[in-house]
């Protein structure tokens, strides 16, 4: 690195870089972090982001079955009692009046009733103030219900409060507050769910072919093109170039569409077939092998185009008169293109394909448009098994921790590469070279 | 200079592979302005009918128009800011000494190569915490996060081939390096900004998984959003005619800025964007 005679230290360096470091930090690092925290929650759709309530309910009861919850606790929580407190006989003063509300308050006031029959023989009590009919002392009764079941409790000391009052074991408080919050939590299910589950493997074998086979395109493509096209007069060469640069250049979305019109039962190739008598059929998804090879070209023409500007200007590179050389000591073509052109392409090959490796493993964007995975799940790929998971399933409940610890996994890789590059190859060199244009 | 070779057989090779891409460029651009009966292959009318999504509402997710508006606003806001931000960091960079230079040279070495998509999660939750989900603000600065270490990568390349003798003879002649960075530097650094800027532009004119995720509302969708609630709605009939032509309006801003600025752009496509 040139410097000036004397390094100084120069505070418009640090001025200079602070908006990049204060937009990176926010929207880049942090990313990072919070991935590896969010994947040690059990954050959900059902859960919320922000904060929870406490709100025990039958399905949480039968949750806690075998967790060493006590017979009398269930008992006491699944049958309903009536108290007779302040908040039930202002309930009563709205539906008859007041002066009820008083004398039952001077009859039975804090009185706890556990059976309903009980409840309704107490409000027969009331003298001056009767409730006549029947139905209307059933109605009254049910004003002093009160169960910690099917009730919000938005700080946890209220609800412990309530479960106290129900008169449940203090041994028992602990872990129906667990089970009662409604917000997430800090957990490591997440990481164990990763590993058991079977469909993980699936995913990882996934990645892998979809890795490897379109990054063969990629590369074999990226050569026939850089060397096809090194052989052509300018302008052809330069129409050809451009033909393949376009997918990269055009924006996803139509450049899928484009795929589907061509694949699709009633698109181009059903169309051509059908002058043959094939049936129509959508060649994108009607099995697995055809959407790999769809999802693998689709990938693979936007990729080759990498190779082709790389190998390009490599070639381009190769001082001319060893082409010459070789063409006076009668190389064939093949014999030139394999002695001499591919041994200068070792590196950009090497560079090319690590980089394509990385970004291959993290991408989803064309997989989602063009199969979402399908047919039956045999396209997707862990990427995009972390965004189904936590930011689009048909499931409506999205599991934003589970998903982010799919994505800790590709973090991971990424930061673990992307030192790796920093280590062995001379990013400089490679990356700000190409300069293929005539 | 290879005369010894025919090319013709070369030629006639990259034709045969080219054919897929070459047939779809084709059909995209001739089937907007025709129809063609079902089981056929040519077209046999003229029509404007694919076009009628630039008037009529009743076709796509809300007005074509509000989302062409986001969709500039979205690309040249976040270029505008990407450039902006690169053209003093990389400055800083390239040939500024300040505390923990290496450092900062290294970390955007990594984010360049990070895999940002990686993040999607997190910032989804992020933005949600923030109060910024689903509004276009939200998707721009993110946005303009992600690209910044391309971005600044890619203008320290352009800072680092200025030639040091023209600052040295600023800050000889008494200039202040910021003064230098001004006006000796800046000029020369003016068509990799251009670039930068075009490519920026480009880059959030295509961008689709951003607005998918933390912009799904109609109030702030892009184009992107809006191409891909054709292909993404199972419910819908699938009318190809119909969405080739609101792709192609999407795209030709795209293809225009691309054959124009072709050769500016070969320097910074080559750094990689895509996989």
């Amino acid at each position: 690195m040139p410097r000036t005679s004397k390094p100084r230290f120069n505070w418009l360096g640090l001025g200079f870089m602070a908006p990049a470091l204060i937009v990176v930090a926010l929207f880049f690092l942090a990313p990072v972090i919070m991935t590896g925290l969010f994947a040690f929650t059990n954050m959900s759709t059902s859960t919320g982001i922000t904060g929870g309530e406490y709100l025990l309910t039958q399905s949480n009861l039968r949750a806690l079955e075998n967790s060493g919850v006590s017979d009398e606790t269930f008992e006491t929580l699944s049958t309903t009692s009536y108290r007779v407190d302040e908040a039930g006989l202002a309930r009563l003063a709205e539906q008859h009046n007041q002066a009820t509300a008083d004398e039952f308050r001077t009859l039975h006031g804090d009185t706890v009733f556990t059976a309903r029959r009980d409840m309704e023989r107490a409000l027969k009590d009331l003298n001056q103030n009767r409730i006549r009919s029947t139905r209307d002392r059933k109605a009254a009764a049910e004003l002093f219900t009160s169960s910690v079941l099917d009730e919000r409790f938005v700080e946890e000391t209220d609800f412990r409060a309530a479960l106290a009052n129900a008169g449940i074991n203090d041994a028992d408080h602990e872990i129906l507050v667990t089970e009662a919050f409604t917000g997430w939590v800090w957990t490591t299910e997440n990481v164990e769910l990763l590993t058991s589950l079977s469909s993980s493997a699936r995913y990882a074998m996934n990645t892998a072919i979809y890795v490897i086979f379109t990054l063969a395109f990629n590369v074999g493509f990226g050569l026939l093109l850089a060397i096809s096209t090194f052989y052509l007069s300018p302008r052809v060469a330069s129409s050809f170039r451009t033909i393949w640069f376009l997918p990269r250049v055009l924006p996803p979305v139509l450049y899928v569409l484009m795929w589907y019109w061509l694949t699709w039962d009633t698109g181009i190739i059903s169309t051509f077939a059908g002058y043959f008598g094939f049936a129509p059929r959508n060649w994108m998804l009607d099995t697995a092998t055809n959407a790999w090879v769809v999802i693998i070209l689709i990938n693979g023409f936007v990729g080759a185009s990498l190779g082709m500007i790389l190998f390009s200007s490599a070639i381009k590179a190769i001082p001319s008169s060893m082409l010459y050389a070789s063409e006076v000591d009668g190389a064939n073509r093949w014999q030139q293109v394999r002695y001499i052109i591919l041994p200068q392409l070792r590196w950009p090959i090497l560079f090319t394909s690590s980089y394509q490796t990385l970004s291959l493993l993290t991408s989803f964007e064309y997989i989602l448009l063009a199969t979402d995975g399908g047919p039956g799940g045999t396209t997707e790929v862990w990427a995009l098994a972390a965004y189904h998971t936590a930011l689009n399933n048909y499931g409506g409940n999205l599991q934003y921790g589970l998903g982010a610890a799919y994505a800790l996994v590709l973090v991971i890789i990424g930061i673990i590469t992307s030192l790796l590059y920093l280590r062995f190859f001379n990013f400089r060199e490679l990356v700000s070279k190409p300069r293929i244009e005539n | 200079m290879t005369a010894n070779f025919r090319s013709l057989p070369v030629i006639l090779l990259l034709t045969i592979v080219s054919l897929p891409l070459v047939i779809m460029y084709a059909f995209t651009i001739v089937d907007t302005f025709t129809n063609t009966e079902p089981g056929s292959l040519m077209p046999n009318e003229f029509t404007t009918e694919h076009w009628r999504f630039l008037w009529s509402s009743d076709v796509g997710r809300g007005s074509v128009w509000v989302s062409t508006v986001n969709t500039f606003i979205f690309a040249s806001t976040t270029a505008l800011i990407v450039s902006g931000i690169s053209l003093t960091a990389a400055y800083a960079l390239s040939r500024l000494e300040f505390p923990a230079r290496r450092f900062f040279l290294a970390g955007i070495i990594i984010l360049h190569a990070f895999p940002t998509i990686t993040l999607i999660i997190a910032i989804f939750l992020i933005l949600q915490l923030l109060g910024l989900f689903d509004t276009l603000i939200g998707v721009i600065m993110v946005k303009t996060a992600l690209e910044l270490p391309f971005g600044i990568w890619i203008m320290k390349g352009f800072y680092d081939t200025v030639p040091w003798e023209i600052e040295m003879a600023g800050v000889q002649d008494g200039a202040s390096r910021f003064m230098v960075w001004r006006k000796l530097v800046l000029p020369q650094v003016q068509p990799g900004l251009a670039a930068l800027l075009i490519f920026s532009f480009l880059s959030g004119w295509s961008e689709f998984i951003l607005p998918l995720v933390l912009a799904p509302g109609s109030d702030a969708q892009v184009l992107s959003t809006y191409l891909a609630y054709f292909l993404l709605d199972d419910s819908l009939e699938v009318d190809f005619n119909l969405f080739k032509s609101v792709g192609l309006f999407y795209a030709v801003p795209v293809i225009l800025i691309y054959l124009v600025f072709q050769k500016k752009l070969m320097n910074i496509y080559g750094g990689g964007s895509k996989g």
